[in-house]
């Protein structure tokens, strides 16, 4: 017994040490990611000229691109990434359901049916590249009530229909609801407004303002506090309920600092950069694969890192190295994040049962 | 009401059920019970009675629709949730079923309302979590995901989770369903050595009534219209069992505590020799719809002496030999339909 024992202290040291390993590995293929984003790009720079950009005050022509562009195009992706993923993660464990992210469900429609109230509904001289100041917070804040209605929605539902199919089915309907709103709110309004909306729907990293990166960031930062906060109530939901209520936890007061958590990172996102797909499903179930835990408290750091990796290489795929050509980012993280999708399908057809 | 210094539980005119006010739906009329420390104690009652809703409310995941529960003298109301989480453990029929989990992880989610605002597990709560999985023989699978786990096993490591609670009260809704025989022993012995060491206080229902009675201390056994609580013994020598099969073709024997089908009798047969042998004959002889006569029939059967000597039917002049059981009960039918 006494070794047996010991050998299973091994086990978990050894588990610890690998878990740490994937952390060191994880945080280097991020620097080095957010590296070559500012590196790579449509115009050639040379690496030099780069960090010369940096440190010397040149005012050349390369010196506004790195700075302008590509520095807060990258640090967008970063955070996107983490947001998206965190949001797909904590959705995935609330819901009991692998299947489960901020565009699937239709978060990122409801938090798109706000944007469109705002740009499309309510004002006929704003768009997103013009507003400033108060005027981006009025426009995130449209978008977390949105993300939060349909967020509320699918809680009702699911806490009704258990089976996750039908949740998914539901929710696709419900994307596919709004979007007929959102289709007849476009048909109502003029072209300026309308070719606005049409682009901020095709997802860009590239559009932020410096003061909408920082409402963003700001937003960003709040929501992943809160999740490190969540994780240990997290841990007690995989459980389900009734286990997770009789070792503590206060069930509906989880629920709420996570749908509040999950309304701000996934609806923050989608009101700068558009509705983007699949990061927020796909990359959680990359980091249970590489750590094979269920805990949070590894799952959410590792979500950070993964989130924004991920969605950084995206961004360089995006931008076509040697090429003057640029993809819409919601093609990238479509082919990237698909068939992860599809081999966690195929993996365990029984899926409906675990995750 | 006098003080039992050694209740652990008392539940006083409790009504369970679901709704309130005009729309409330009670299953049972007001229950009282009571547990004292390190009991064992079976629920037993129909399918659909209210045992799980019971077990629920005294959980603390339902609110009662009126009445009292306290622990250690102190209402459920003036508990908080982690204070109650420290005193109560439940173990529902619900299997958690989550990948990547390994039986550690699940264990460790037991020191939930012990871990501080991340739920860290410190060496205390280590040390804990080892001797949970000692105890329940799980240390060997410690690192293993719960999904490889075996019905048993996965049941042992639930319990061993539930050791980690460190609660002084055990709520288990149906422990040993979906078993089989020999892990459904190992978990009552399992739970019958945590109450016997006089640390834990187990509540369980269940369907199995000969395993209730041969190992609880106590039982309390829900009918329509009331909750009925004592030893095993006290509720057999009062016939209580009997309310359970009352419409039912199960007959509950309280002389020697089995079950039989109510059937018609075929007829009488006399038996001849004593132990072991008599014993197993007396069963299949019972089974095939048979008497055992107290006066010399025909025909009648003469027990094996010996492990190789074989039965004898006796029918008169004929005296047809047997080596087994199984080829004398099918002879018996034969013969005593056309005889008897």
């Amino acid at each position: 017994m006494k070794t047996a024992v010991r050998k299973d202290l091994t086990n978990e040291i050894n588990s610890g040490r690998k878990a740490r390993l994937i952390f060191i590995c994880l945080f280097l293929l991020l620097i080095l990611f957010l590296i070559l984003d500012i590196f790579l790009g449509s115009v050639n720079i040379k690496p030099s000229e780069v960090i010369g950009a940096f440190f010397n005050n040149s005012h050349t022509g390369f010196q506004t691109i790195i700075l302008k562009f590509r520095l807060p195009k990258a640090i967008t992706a970063l955070t996107v990434g983490i947001a998206l993923s965190l949001s797909g993660l904590q959705m995935q464990t609330v819901f009991r359901n692998p299947m489960a992210g901020p565009y699937v469900l239709g978060i990122s429609s409801g938090a798109s049916l706000g944007v469109a109230f705002v740009i499309l509904g309510f004002s006929s001289t704003i768009t997103p590249e013009s507003l400033t100041g108060f005027g981006n917070w009025i426009l995130v804040a449209a978008s977390w009530v949105g993300a939060g209605a349909v967020m509320l929605l699918i809680m009702v539902i699911s806490s009704k229909v258990k089976d996750i199919m039908t949740v998914l089915i539901l929710g696709i309907m419900l994307s596919s609801g709004i979007s007929a709103v959102v289709t007849i709110m476009q048909y109502f309004s003029n072209e300026t407004l309308l070719k606005a909306y049409v682009i901020w729907t095709m997802g860009s990293l590239g559009n932020l303002t410096v003061n909408q990166l920082n409402v963003l960031l700001i937003s960003v930062s709040a929501g992943i506090i809160l999740s490190l906060f969540s994780s240990k109530m997290l841990n007690a939901l995989l459980l389900g309920e009734n286990y997770a209520g009789s070792i503590g936890l206060n069930v509906r007061f989880a629920r709420a600092v996570i749908f509040i958590c999950t309304s701000i990172l996934a609806g923050s996102v989608t009101a700068f950069c558009g509705p983007i797909g699949f990061i927020g499903i796909a990359v959680p179930h990359i980091v249970r694969i590489l750590f094979k835990t269920s805990d949070h408290k590894i799952l959410i750091p590792g979500t950070i890192l993964m989130g924004g990796a991920v969605m950084l290489a995206s961004d360089i795929l995006s931008q076509l190295p040697g090429s003057e050509t640029v993809l819409p980012i919601n093609a990238v993280t479509s082919l990237i994040g698909i068939p992860v999708v599809i081999w966690v399908i195929l993996r365990n057809r029984q899926y409906s049962d675990s995750f | 009401m006098e003080m039992n210094s050694k209740e652990i539980l008392s539940v006083d005119s409790l009504r369970i059920g679901y709704g309130s006010g005009k729309n409330e739906n009670a299953l049972l009329p007001p229950l009282n019970a009571s547990a004292n420390f390190g009991e064992l104690i079976a629920v037993i009652g129909r399918n659909g009675i209210g045992k799980s809703t019971l077990l629920r409310t005294l959980t603390g995941l339902q609110q009662p629709l009126g009445g009292n529960i306290s622990y250690y003298w102190k209402n459920i109301k003036d508990y908080t949730r982690i204070a109650l989480a420290q005193k109560v453990g439940y173990i529902s029929t619900e299997i958690v079923k989550v990948s990547n989990m390994r039986v550690y992880d699940l264990v460790a989610l037991g020191r939930f309302p012990h871990t501080n605002w991340i739920g860290k597990v410190g060496m205390r709560d280590h040390e804990i979590i080892l001797d949970a999985l000692k105890k329940t023989s799980m240390s060997f699978f410690a690192q293993k995901f719960i999904s490889e786990l075996s019905d048993g096993e996965r049941q042992k490591a639930m319990i061993a989770r539930i050791l980690a609670q460190d609660t002084g009260i055990m709520i288990m809704d149906e422990p040993t369903a979906f078993l089989d025989i020999a892990s459904k022993y190992e978990i009552l012995h399992l739970m019958h050595q945590l109450s016997g060491s006089g640390t834990k206080t187990i509540i369980f229902s269940t369907h199995d009534l000969q395993m209730a009675i041969s190992q609880a201390d106590k039982i309390w056994l829900i009918l329509e219209n009331e909750l009925i609580e004592g030893a095993p013994e006290d509720l057999m020598l009062a016939g209580e069992f009997d309310h359970l099969f009352d419409s039912s073709t199960v007959m509950f024997n309280s002389e020697d505590g089995t079950f039989s089908f109510r059937s018609e009798t075929k007829g009488a047969v006399y038996l001849e020799g004593e132990g072991n042998k008599r014993f197993w004959t007396e069963k299949a002889i019972n089974r095939a719809g048979f008497k055992v006569s107290k006066e010399k029939t025909l025909p009648f059967i003469i027990l094996p002496t010996t492990n190789h000597s074989p039965w004898k039917l006796v029918n008169g002049t004929e005296i047809l030999e047997f080596r087994s059981l199984y080829e004398l009960m099918g002879c018996l039918s034969r013969t005593t339909t056309r005889s008897i």
